[in-house]
């Protein structure tokens, strides 16, 4: 089997995530003794004008500049990747959509404003057909590896559709509401093997929103903490603004 | 009671006991993680053992059927190539309370009938359970008098039961036989101490009484009568289906079996991890539909998992009342009220087909 043809790129974003598969260690041999990268621009200068086997797309689209480069990029790849919050879900960047577009443009052009044109910022999905998504801010390295797997063997990757709170009692961590800590695990999708609570900080929701919440019961249950309604929709638009854009 | 199967354990040797102990295998349990947390965690001297605890986080099963265990090894391609796998490690659980213990007499029953789930009756060949006897309630979340679990009545090797000074322990089993004589630090039982012990009993009938108000015989029928109920709705509405209720539940043993590949495509293992009917995919099949699709119906099915369908098929309740499942939900569902709404709502319609 010849390896497939395989390109990163990145759009608003922190390129972290490109960074965590650059950290993998030995692990990344065997990506790369399964992959043929062609285009990486993180790590090696060179460029690839034909077709793609698999693109990674890290980052969110938050200019009509971007629209044009994925749709692009989308038409020369076989099968796209959605890589890491700002890809999946919009991410930091979704935050942007809580301001007037002109008024975020001011604060930061200044008065050169008008010759920066924005859009709200977009999740890749909700631009372009997505193959795969691989959430998380960075991404959980194993998931990607798993995600991998499935693209090499030409079958579908499912997200956890369930609460992070799954994996983190798998995981016997002390629930965070139980140190008095808002934390997000009971409404974010599972997948990361609660990654961040077993290293004892708290979920932020980095992976989206479950697709079927209780949300009436959520609010009880927020009510007998006295966290009040804002404070967690605060929390969650931190990574999850987007889910807003039909 | 026959004072040879007794033995006594004076406190002032409980850490020089703990530390032979773990000299023998890996030694697990009871540890404190704070915030009122505890959870099973290897030990190799008596200060690291909480004696005094409520049910910890994951009940012992984690040792039984681990969350993620190997099954299969394969190789792919023209010589294809199975190997079966069976991941053990010789283990001695110290401190399970009798609800623990009874967690894993279910296990056994439902894992043993056919097929057969070799893994785990292989591994459990390889589990030494040292039981520790409440003399009262944990908390008020448990209900282990209600399901018949708050005396111990076999599934252990060893029964310690705590009598002040001294520990009087129960050898119940041929390797408890064992650790007394490897460890050489017990002392034969007297009569007085037995007598000690039944006192023990006999208070203990004092403090422990029905958690819900029904006779334990009775359950059966209440659940037969309780199918359409309006309590599920209520507690449906209630659900996250987060599925911490069945994650720590000491007789659910549900499983989900994946396969995995190497990124080189030619070798593979077969893996099953822990699954929860209280999630929304478990029961979902190829089309999309989904049997289960609704909070109330999951939830109860998970009640009629523990007091309705186990009654028929194995002649015991699947609760052991260890009020894990109350304890870790976050919205508030408690098995003990769920139980006493049921009655109520039962005695309502009794009521009224007399009058």
């Amino acid at each position: 089997m010849k390896k497939p043809k395989i390109a990163f790129f990145d759009f608003a974003c922190c390129e972290g995530c490109q960074l965590q598969v650059a950290n993998m260690g030995e692990g990344v041999l065997d990506v790369l003794a399964a992959f043929d990268v062609v285009e990486w621009r993180e790590v090696m200068s060179e460029k690839w004008d034909k077709k793609y086997d698999v693109a990674i797309i890290e980052g969110s689209i938050t200019d009509n500049h971007a629209v044009e480069r994925i749709t692009k990029i989308r038409k020369k790849a076989n099968i796209l990747i959605a890589y890491g919050s700002c890809a999946t879900i919009g991410g930091v960047n979704g935050m942007k959509n809580n301001f007037e577009l002109d008024d975020i443009r001011k604060y930061v052009y200044g008065e050169s404003y008008k010759f920066f044109p924005t859009e709200l910022t977009k999740a890749v999905h909700q631009v372009v057909k997505v193959d795969y998504f691989v959430n998380g801010c960075p991404v959980y390295i194993p998931e990607f590896v798993a995600i991998l797997k499935a693209v090499l063997q030409g079958i579908p990757y499912y997200v956890p559709d369930y609460a992070v709170c799954v994996e983190c009692k798998l995981n016997e961590n002390i629930c965070m509401y139980d140190k008095g800590v808002t934390c997000l695990g009971p409404v974010t999708r599972a997948g990361c093997n609660s990654w961040c609570i077993n290293n004892g900080n708290i979920c932020y929701g980095c992976r989206g929103m479950l697709s079927n919440p209780n949300e009436k019961s959520a609010r009880d249950v927020l009510a007998k903490y006295n966290i009040p309604i804002e404070l967690i929709i605060n929390k969650m638009n931190m990574y999850n603004k987007c889910r807003e854009i039909i | 009671m026959e004072e040879n199967q007794y033995v006594v354990l004076k406190k002032e040797l409980f850490n020089d006991f703990i530390t032979r102990l773990a000299g023998i295998k890996k030694l697990v349990a009871p540890v404190s993680k704070g915030f009122k947390n505890f959870a099973y965690e290897e030990v190799s001297s008596g200060e690291q053992i909480a004696l005094k605890y409520i049910p910890t986080i994951l009940p012992a099963k984690k040792y039984f059927m681990p969350q993620n265990e190997t099954l299969l090894e394969f190789n792919t391609g023209k010589k294809s190539n199975v190997e079966a796998f069976v991941e053990y490690e010789p283990v001695t659980l110290f401190g399970l309370h009798t609800c623990d213990i009874a967690g894993i007499q279910c296990l056994n029953m439902a894992l043993s009938e056919r097929p057969k789930d070799y893994n785990y009756l292989s591994r459990k060949n390889f589990i030494t359970i040292i039981g520790l006897e409440c003399n009262e309630y944990c908390d008020e979340f448990a209900s282990c008098h209600l399901v018949n679990a708050d005396f111990p009545s076999g599934g252990y090797d060893l029964m310690f039961t705590d009598a002040g000074e001294y520990f009087i322990v129960h050898i119940n089993t041929e390797s408890g036989e064992e650790i007394v004589t490897n460890t050489e630090i017990f002392n034969k039982a007297e009569t007085f101490h037995l007598n000690e012990l039944i006192k023990i009993r006999e208070n203990k009938r004092k403090i422990f009484s029905n958690e819900v108000p029904i006779e334990r015989r009775h359950i059966p029928e209440l659940f037969d009568r309780s199918f359409r109920s309006n309590v599920w709705k209520e507690v449906g509405e209630r659900c996250l289906s987060c599925g911490n209720c069945t994650n720590v539940c000491p007789t659910c043993y549900c499983f989900d079996i994946r396969d995995e590949l190497d990124l080189d495509m030619k070798h593979g293992r077969r893996y099953r991890v822990w699954d929860s009917c209280q999630l929304e995919p478990f029961a979902k099949v190829a089309g999309g539909f989904n049997f289960r699709k609704e909070r109330f119906v999951r939830q109860r099915h998970r009640y009629y998992r523990k007091f309705r369908y186990p009654v028929d098929k194995f002649s015991r309740f699947f609760c052991t009342g260890c009020g894990r499942c109350t304890r870790t939900c976050m919205a508030n569902i408690s098995l003990k009220e769920t139980l006493s709404q049921l009655v109520r709502e039962s005695e309502d319609r009794v009521w009224k087909r007399w009058l």
